[in-house]
């Protein structure tokens, strides 16, 4: 039987891990020990950041929807409070995208939110 | 849909002139600490500087509220063993560089790090009425008029 060294198949295995921790710092990048725990923590990161993605994305809307209602005079929370009232369905990440490109479409969803309020 | 996220080459900072003569501390701090972060915009984007420029003058005249000119200390440590220092507020006030009462307030109100460091150095304080920042044509703002709990008689 041919002979198998074990030099080239340890390196195909090495890759596939040096191709993940392309880019980390120090030694986690090019030593396999490291290497191999600093991918599958990284793994670990990404798997669990999908998830927080969503809230903090979230999060991010809110707070600018809370900067783009101010001028009218309102809270977010009076304003998503209005808006319920006014049985408008637009979520938060189409009205702060609608507050920086359509600032006129937000005012007059702003203002009938308002509306919604003093009736 | 992607959320849009602002750019640091297409940030536009506007600048913005504050006359604090009168003014409660604490609640120019929490305008002017905003306004740095800008967090009054519709595209406030956490890792970007995209706050204003702001420019306070007669930070000197300053108030503050209840006993606090008298009591509120300011500590520093020099470095020796035993070597922290106090001082009030009134002996910063009436000392050499009396803005410094109101760039502390601010200071302590960002969030520390490389950004905050950066947008703290868009904030320029004078004790006096005079600014160096005429050819950035800023845009004043009255803070006593929003609120009427913003302005003490000192």
């Amino acid at each position: 039987m041919a002979r198998v060294k074990r030099g080239v198949t340890a390196h195909a295995k090495h890759k596939k891990v040096y191709k993940i921790t392309k880019g980390f710092s120090g030694r986690r990048k090019n030593t396999i020990r490291a290497a191999k725990a600093a991918a599958d923590k990284a793994g670990q990161y990404a798997f669990r950041d999908r998830k927080r993605k969503k809230r903090t994305f979230r999060a991010l809307w809110i707070q600018r929807l809370n900067a783009a209602v101010r001028p009218f005079g309102m809270t977010y929370s009076v304003f998503i409070n209005g808006l319920s009232k006014s049985g408008i369905t637009v979520d938060r990440k189409v009205l702060s995208d609608l507050a920086i490109h359509e600032p006129a479409a937000f005012q007059a969803i702003a203002e009938k939110a308002k509306a919604a309020l003093a009736a | 849909m992607a959320t849009f996220s602002a750019k640091p080459a297409e940030v536009t900072k506007k600048w913005v002139l504050i006359d604090a003569t009168g003014l409660v501390v604490g609640r120019l701090a929490t305008l002017v600490a905003m306004r740095l972060r800008g967090k009054h915009l519709p595209t406030y984007t956490p890792h970007v500087d995209c706050g204003d420029n702001v420019i306070i003058i007669n930070a000197s005249k300053v108030v503050l509220t209840g006993r606090k000119r008298d009591q509120k200390v300011y500590y520093n440590h020099t470095g020796f063993i035993g070597g922290i220092k106090e001082r009030t507020a009134k002996s910063i006030l009436e000392g050499r560089f009396p803005e410094r009462v109101v760039e502390k307030a601010i200071e302590r109100m960002i969030p520390r790090g490389p950004l905050g460091r950066v947008q703290l150095g868009n904030l320029r304080v004078y004790a006096g009425a005079e600014h160096p920042h005429e050819a950035q044509q800023p845009e004043t703002i009255d803070i006593g008029a929003l609120n009427r709990k913003n302005k003490r008689a000192a």
